[in-house]
């Protein structure tokens, strides 16, 4: 545990106070470390890896002893610390093994602890220089896509969307430049094999059978071409940017209930988001220009016969059936409405 | 007129530019984000692994770029901005909700009165030089009156009095009754552990000075500090009738007033925002409750003779 620190100078208190809780969070920094033993393979995928995530991205460059999903090692401790000191909350440890190769392990932080875990195994590798095409300029915005009914069904997939979103794109922003989105990630599973079609969910642990029924993960990244289509909206195109992964899940950790109930907390919603018709759903309920709050109510047919309007010797139910017979030489002389009136 | 021809030919030259899909992509336009939870078609994903991911890819941005082109725009400098709207999909934070701030005692009065806030700019315009000047800090408006080259000086003013002086101080009293003001906020939220700390320095300090020897013979621990007790302050043996007769009702006012009576209960200053002593106070114009009293029942007694009986 750190000493609190004291501010001495304005800019160290800036500095501080850049750490402090948002109510809107910046993007998540993630930080690359590097295991016992990383191999050529995975310094590549870490390296472009980072390059996309540029400028939330510190790496760590030495070698660091560190087993995340080993409890008898004080691994744990240890990405709390480097999460303390860097003011990072993901981690992306890459770590090499006879039993387990190429493997990259996604750790999440929530107020300096670990939230969740999951690890990759990296199966198949084409790098960015391997494609000779334009690359998206570091630090823009990409676009994510998921495609795959897993990422809604399976709950080890659902952490890996939720892991993956927010490495990529995690930031909230209110507002964006069209042109300058260059490029997308799109993340698909392999076709879901039957074991897992019929909606059977397993809720044990995976064992390492049922590791190998899962299907694996491609992350492919795109540049994108827009086409005139004669419309407002272009049409699109996709040219292959690189890096692309194929992934299989290996361990994981799921977050703590408690834990992640206090991470999933949102702020309260400002009035004026409130009016403006943000969290519940307000019905008839809408704001003008001038910031007025104006609703429609409904009611029932109004019933105008009952209407009493000003007395008048001509209109008078009497007269009104003896001027009808007069105009329309009706040969009974009752019209129906006379009729109702008289009963 | 047939049409077909200029049809078949726009379509050529345009692809579309809608998905259609057997489930609905799902678009999250305020994460830039598109998933796509049809089932992956087993065979095309075999035969041409590459070409069917990226076609997948490719519906999931028109997808995502229709929606996005039909949001509002705003202006801005670098061309129009597209106003996303608040994501759908919820992420975990990374760290926990900031705390509120605990409101001062200014801000829970004007809470109880209704009072709202007002930002003062920290520019005012200056008439004689035709300009917006800082109100405070450098060439601050608030020091205005001690930089000016002339000053007025009272006609009963002593012989030795400042003008300069005397406007600078006023101003140096106002800045620390602010810091004091700052200093008890703080304190007043600082909560029941700092309290506690505070309640066991001085009890630590009593204890130190309750020997025999009032602690000169006792063992010093190491790291502990010399204990700084009171500096008495004399004032001079001499001093002017005028001045002696001040001090003297300043002391008498301070044994009757109530906030200075050892015995008296201790305020409760966290219940009740109304600092009820200043109230009666104020409204009785500095003469206190007995007069408030006194008014209120003659003010009753003119009406009653007013009304009819």
């Amino acid at each position: 545990m750190l000493r609190t620190i004291k501010p001495k100078t304005a800019r160290s208190k800036r500095a501080l106070e850049a750490r402090q809780p948002k109510e809107v969070e910046d993007a998540r920094t993630a930080v690359f470390v590097k295991g016992t033993h990383t191999g050529e393979l995975l310094n590549n995928v870490m390296k472009e890896l980072m390059a996309l995530k540029r400028p939330d991205a510190i790496a760590f460059n030495k070698k660091n002893d560190i087993h995340p999903f080993d409890a008898s090692t004080n691994s744990i401790a240890s990405l709390e610390f480097w999460s303390m000191k860097n003011d990072a909350s993901l981690f992306v440890i890459g770590q090499t093994t006879k039993k387990r190769p190429h493997g990259l392990t996604f750790v999440r932080m929530y107020d300096g602890k670990v939230l969740d875990m999951t690890e990759v195994g990296v199966e198949g590798w084409k790098g960015m220089a391997e494609f000779k095409t334009p690359k998206s300029t570091p630090g823009h915005k990409p676009l994510i896509h998921f495609a795959s009914e897993l990422f809604d069904t399976h709950p080890r997939y659902q952490q890996l969307k939720s892991m993956l979103l927010d490495f990529f794109n995690g930031e909230e922003i209110e507002s964006i430049c069209l042109p300058g989105i260059e490029h997308v990630i799109s993340i698909t599973c392999a076709p879901t094999p039957a074991s897992l079609n019929n909606a059977t969910i397993p809720t044990q642990p995976t064992t390492s059978k049922e590791a190998e029924v899962l299907p694996k993960v491609h992350i492919r990244t795109y540049t994108i071409k827009l086409l005139a289509s004669g419309t407002r909206i272009p049409r699109v195109e996709l040219v292959p940017m690189g890096p692309s992964l194929d992934m299989s899940l290996r361990r994981y950790q799921d977050a703590d209930p408690e834990l992640l109930k206090q991470a999933m907390k949102r702020p309260k919603l400002k009035k004026t988001d409130v009016e403006k018709g943000l969290g519940k759903k307000r019905k008839n309920m809408e704001v003008d220009e001038m910031g007025d709050l104006r609703g429609r109510v409904h009611i029932a047919k109004q019933d105008l016969s009952k209407l009493q309007t000003r007395k008048m010797k001509g209109l008078k139910a009497g007269l009104d059936g003896d001027m009808d017979v007069d105009e329309d030489g009706d040969s009974d002389g009752f019209s129906p409405r006379k009729k109702r009136k008289e009963t | 007129m047939d049409v077909s021809n200029i049809l078949a030919a726009h379509a050529a030259k345009y692809q579309s530019v809608t998905v259609e899909k057997e489930t609905p992509l799902e678009v999250d336009p305020g994460l830039l984000m598109v998933t796509d939870l049809n089932p992956i078609d087993e065979e095309s994903y075999n035969d041409s692994r590459e070409d069917y991911l990226q076609s997948l890819a490719r519906d999931g941005v028109q997808s995502l770029f229709a929606s996005l082109f039909s949001l509002p725009t705003k202006q801005s400098p670098d061309g129009p901005l597209a106003i996303l709207p608040p994501p759908v999909y919820q992420l975990p934070r990374a760290k926990p909700l900031p705390k509120p701030k605990p409101p001062t005692k200014w801000e829970r009065f004007a809470a109880a009165k209704g009072i709202q806030k007002k930002v003062r700019d920290k520019k005012v315009w200056d008439e004689e030089k035709q300009e917006w000047v800082n109100r405070w800090g450098r060439n601050g408006k608030n020091k205005e009156v001690e930089e000016q080259w002339i000053h007025e000086v009272p006609a009963n003013a002593d012989v030795d009095f400042d003008p300069v002086k005397a406007a600078r101080d006023a101003r140096k009293v106002r800045v620390s009754k602010n810091e004091k003001q700052r200093l008890q906020n703080l304190a007043r939220n600082a909560g029941p552990q700092q309290q506690r700390k505070e309640e066991i320095d001085k009890t630590l300090a009593s204890t130190r000075v309750s020997t025999a020897s009032m602690g000169k013979f006792d063992k010093r621990l190491e790291g502990e500090k010399k204990l700084r007790g009171v500096k008495r302050k004399f004032e001079p043996a001499e001093a002017s009738a005028e001045q002696e007769k001040k001090s003297s009702l300043n002391l008498l006012a301070k044994m009757e007033s109530d906030s200075k009576k050892m015995r008296a209960a201790p305020a409760d200053e966290s219940s009740s925002v109304l600092n009820v002593r200043k109230a009666v106070k104020f409204a009785s114009k500095g003469r206190g409750g007995i007069a408030l009293a006194r008014q209120s029942s003659r003010g009753k007694g003119a009406t009653r003779g007013k009304g009819r009986r």
